[in-house]
């Protein structure tokens, strides 16, 4: 993908967002007091979580059911040569379900300790720096998964926190 | 080990390991050894840590021999060892006898590294390696001929005597080389005494060597400490001083050199070329050595074979993807030819990628032996821990299985054996009494069966009592007390989870980790643990485990709109059956297989799959592990294919009867079914989740 820019089909570069979000350093972004994240949508509302627990960004693909799991687990898919369980994060967060689209994408996190965990999504927006004053704590989120709010022009994103959400029990 | 058999020429994969890692060795000791030739050719001092890394090598040697019971090199290398330490301290004299011995020592381990697993060759040695031996010894004793120069020294004799063998060698040396001996003292708080200690010896060293770190005596004030450096360089006092530059720092003369040119010690006789490239060992009691590497292995990260695995089995996936295209292109009238064309291609790589399947199999492949080997090591152990008299015997060392099958197997079967030690094995007067032989005995056997391995694990101890083992159960509220159980049934108590026939606790077996947690490692594995135990004569524990996790056939079959792999290895038949065929008992679906009832499971029921098919006709797949049968129902059979079965990566760790998944070439992945969970749970009449 050498084209930056948007394309009609797939309005943000997903491609180009994934790489970027790969190549941060968050050393880097902790030492400025600055943070990076991923934006992406659910039910129509912003999301975000800190990029460097992003390690890839990828299309919906055939997803193959597990058996004797919550609703939540879609189930599994094959990324080259992987077998990756997928999460349906609007389930999981107790939005309204729906079935993905064309602007889906499944969002591969890894943990520190190298743990992996993939979310469906319902479509993925860009990275985005924010310093730590834009992060206020979210007061009273309903499963402690919100971690923070963040104001970015005059929406709020609701920062995830990927640990507590992976902790909801369905 | 109990039973070690004379082996024939062709080394076993133990030995090779032993040769491959005793040749890294045998090479650091020839570079050792050339640099010390260059260092003396060059008239230059020998380098202490030269001297020190051979005696490390020499000592790894040793210690390596020793592992693997070569009783033979381990001897030789030991003299090697001894000849090297004397080196080190100055008792043995650095000279041209001193290294052609050391040389030929090391020429002769490399004729014995190409003799290693062939023993009549190895008995042939015996007589070179003594005489070797014995030469050593002669060398090591002989006293070092010159007058103590120590004894001209000025130093406090009370100093001397806190100098260590090598310290003082060290002195030694310096005075032989014409060098100054000087003492540096020098006080520091002693707050941060290790840095300014650190960095004045960091001083010395740019001009000299630091021979010893001595305390110094002498009052000094309480909050400062104060050491002395006995320290030999080329400098003079004065010129020393000048280089240290700090007024905390006081150089005084121990022994001024004398001014004459420095002379090559009396113990140094001019340096002979050594021969370390063996062109004179036509004349040493060995054959001659080859330089090239004998055992040609390369040992490799398990990670590697994983990925390269990984690979041929992706590679096997889009083979199967090829053969479909071939068969589409085939079956239309246009594209006939060509299809057949690229079957015939499709067919010759069928073939070469089964054997690189195989190769790199192979390469995973190691025989129980290690694992035998480090049983034995903790038989011997408990044996003196818990003063039993027990002998372990096994059979079957050649046995071979997947590596990380085999790093997995460890823990249970260790597990097994310390029970077996601990509770099984009678106490001696209680074998004397049941006549039985005063000495216990655990015996290992490992062979192998279809694309299983069974290693059973038996002792001749007490048995397992079942009246014991059923009141446990009850007082833990596993079984109800008026429940029925078969002897079997019983027995599979000791896999209930919390469970240890005996009340009280020992350090060996401990409790809570028990024989639930070796069947939940086995069953990880895809295995299977039987038990049987007769009163009085003993108990036999048996895990039966796949040769190899890696590539292994699946039936893929179809259940509603799903597809599932069963792994071939566990099915015994397919059979298409009638659905007025099923018989009842208790609401459980049976079948009747040749006069014998064999429980059936429905794929769709078990997994909560609606299957919607109304034909009056399924497919039952007939599985089985050790002497258990189970059949499952399922609406489609598809074909047989290779499969790698992967692990599922994600927060839900594990679901009960799903082992995994593969890929087939298209592109969503089958969920593998885990046969041994399926069949444990019929058994134990638990219904599906």
């Amino acid at each position: 993908m050498s084209e930056v820019g948007p394309s009609p089909e797939v309005p943000p570069d997903w491609e180009s967002l994934a790489r970027a979000a790969s190549l941060v350093d968050a050393e880097d972004a902790a030492v400025q007091d600055e943070r990076q994240l991923l934006s992406f949508e659910l039910d129509g509302s912003p999301y975000a979580i800190p990029v460097e627990r992003v390690r890839e960004i990828v299309r919906m693909r055939p997803v193959t059911p597990i058996p004797r799991v919550s609703p939540d687990v879609r189930g599994v898919v094959s990324l080259r040569g992987e077998i990756i369980e997928v999460i349906d994060l609007r389930r999981r967060l107790g939005l309204e379900a729906s079935e993905p689209t064309r602007r889906s994408r499944i969002i591969v996190t890894r943990s520190e300790e190298g743990e992996v965990a993939a979310f469906l999504v319902d479509a993925v927006r860009e990275v985005v720096t924010l310093s730590e004053e834009a992060i206020r704590p979210a007061a009273g989120s309903e499963s402690g998964s919100v971690e923070a709010l963040c104001t970015l022009g005059d929406r709020f994103v609701s920062l995830l926190n990927l640990d507590r959400v992976l902790a909801i029990d369905v | 080990m109990a039973t070690r058999r004379s082996r024939k020429p062709a080394a076993g994969k133990a030995d090779l390991e032993f040769v491959s890692e005793a040749e890294d060795i045998l090479e650091r000791m020839r570079e050792g050894l050339a640099d010390l030739s260059d260092q003396r050719a060059a008239d230059a001092e020998v380098s202490p840590d030269l001297i020190n890394r051979l005696f490390r090598s020499a000592h790894s040697l040793k210690a390596l021999a020793g592992m693997f019971g070569l009783d033979s090199i381990q001897g030789l290398a030991h003299h090697l060892e001894g000849i090297l330490d004397g080196l080190r301290l100055g008792r043995v004299a650095l000279d041209s006898p001193a290294l052609n011995l050391i040389v030929e020592a090391v020429q002769t381990f490399a004729s014995l590294l190409e003799s290693v697993g062939d023993q009549d060759a190895l008995a042939a040695f015996a007589g070179p390696i003594e005489d070797l031996a014995s030469r050593i010894e002669t060398m090591i004793h002989a006293p070092v001929v010159s007058e103590d120069v120590l004894e001209s020294l000025d130093i406090d004799s009370s100093l001397l005597r806190a100098l260590t063998e090598y310290e003082e060698h060290r002195l030694r040396e310096s005075l032989v080389r014409g060098r100054h001996i000087m003492m540096v003292d020098s006080t520091f708080e002693i707050m941060s005494f290790e840095e300014g200690l650190s960095g004045l010896s960091e001083a010395v060293r740019e001009v000299g060597e630091v021979i010893s770190t001595l305390p110094a005596p002498g009052d000094a004030p309480e909050s400062q400490i104060r050491f002395s450096l006995l320290a030999a360089t080329e400098l003079s006092v004065d010129e020393l001083v000048e280089r240290i530059d700090s007024p905390e720092v006081g150089v005084r003369w121990v022994r001024q050199a004398p001014a004459t040119a420095p002379t090559t010690s009396p113990a140094i006789s001019p340096a002979l070329p050594i021969d370390t490239e063996g062109e004179t060992s036509q004349s040493s009691p060995v054959t001659g050595e080859s330089l090239r590497s004998i055992s040609e292995t390369v040992r490799v990260d398990i990670h590697k074979l994983d990925q390269l695995m990984n690979l041929v089995g992706e590679l096997v996936i889009q083979r199967v993807a090829i053969g479909d295209i071939a068969s589409q292109l085939a079956s239309r009238t246009e594209t006939a030819q060509l299809g057949k064309d690229l079957a015939k291609i499709h067919k010759s790589l069928e073939r070469k990628l089964a054997g690189m399947q195989s190769a790199v199999l192979e390469v995973r492949m190691v025989p129980m032996r290690q694992v035998f080997d480090k049983v034995s090591r903790v038989v011997r152990a408990l044996r003196r821990d818990l003063q039993k008299d027990v002998r372990l015997e096994v059979s079957g060392a050649e046995t071979e299985l997947d590596k990380l099958i085999v790093e997995e197997l460890i823990d249970p079967l260790m597990h097994i054996v310390r029970n077996a030690i601990d509770h099984a094995i009678e106490p001696i007067e209680e074998r004397l009494a049941a006549l039985k032989e005063p000495e216990g005995c655990i015996r290992i056997e490992a062979y192998q069966r279809g694309n299983h391995v069974v290693i059973a694990a038996g002792d001749d101890g007490r048995g397992i009592d079942r009246d014991s083992l059923r009141e446990r159960a009850e007082s833990l509220g596993i079984v109800s007390p008026g429940d029925s159980l078969s002897d079997k049934e019983v027995l599979d108590l000791v896999f209930a989870p919390g469970l240890s026939t005996r009340s009280e606790v020992s350090e060996t077996s401990g409790r809570g980790v028990g024989m639930d947690v070796v069947r939940a490692n086995v069953t990880a594995l895809g295995g299977a643990v039987d038990i049987e135990s007769i009163p009085g004569q003993g108990t036999t524990v048996s895990m039966t485990l796949p040769i190899t996790l890696a590539i292994i056939q699946s039936l893929i079959v179809g259940v509603g709109s799903h597809r599932f792999a069963i792994p071939m290895n566990s099915v015994l038949e397919t059979m298409l059956i009638d659905l007025n065929e099923i018989q009842y008992s208790e609401g459980r679906e049976l079948l009747d297989l040749r006069g014998e009832a064999l429980p059936l499971r429905r794929l769709d029921v078990e997994f909560g799959i609606s299957s919607c098919e109304p034909d009056a006709k399924l497919f039952a797949v007939v599985v089985g592990l050790g002497e258990l049968r189970v059949g499952l129902l399922v609406d489609r059979l598809y074909s047989q294919q290779d499969t790698v079965i992967k692990p599922i990566q994600g927060p839900v760790t594990s679901v009960r009867g799903i082992a995994g998944a593969t890929e087939l070439g298209d592109q969503d992945p089958v969920l593998v079914i885990d046969v041994s969970s399926v069949i444990e749970d019929v058994l134990h009449r638990r219904d599906s989740a």
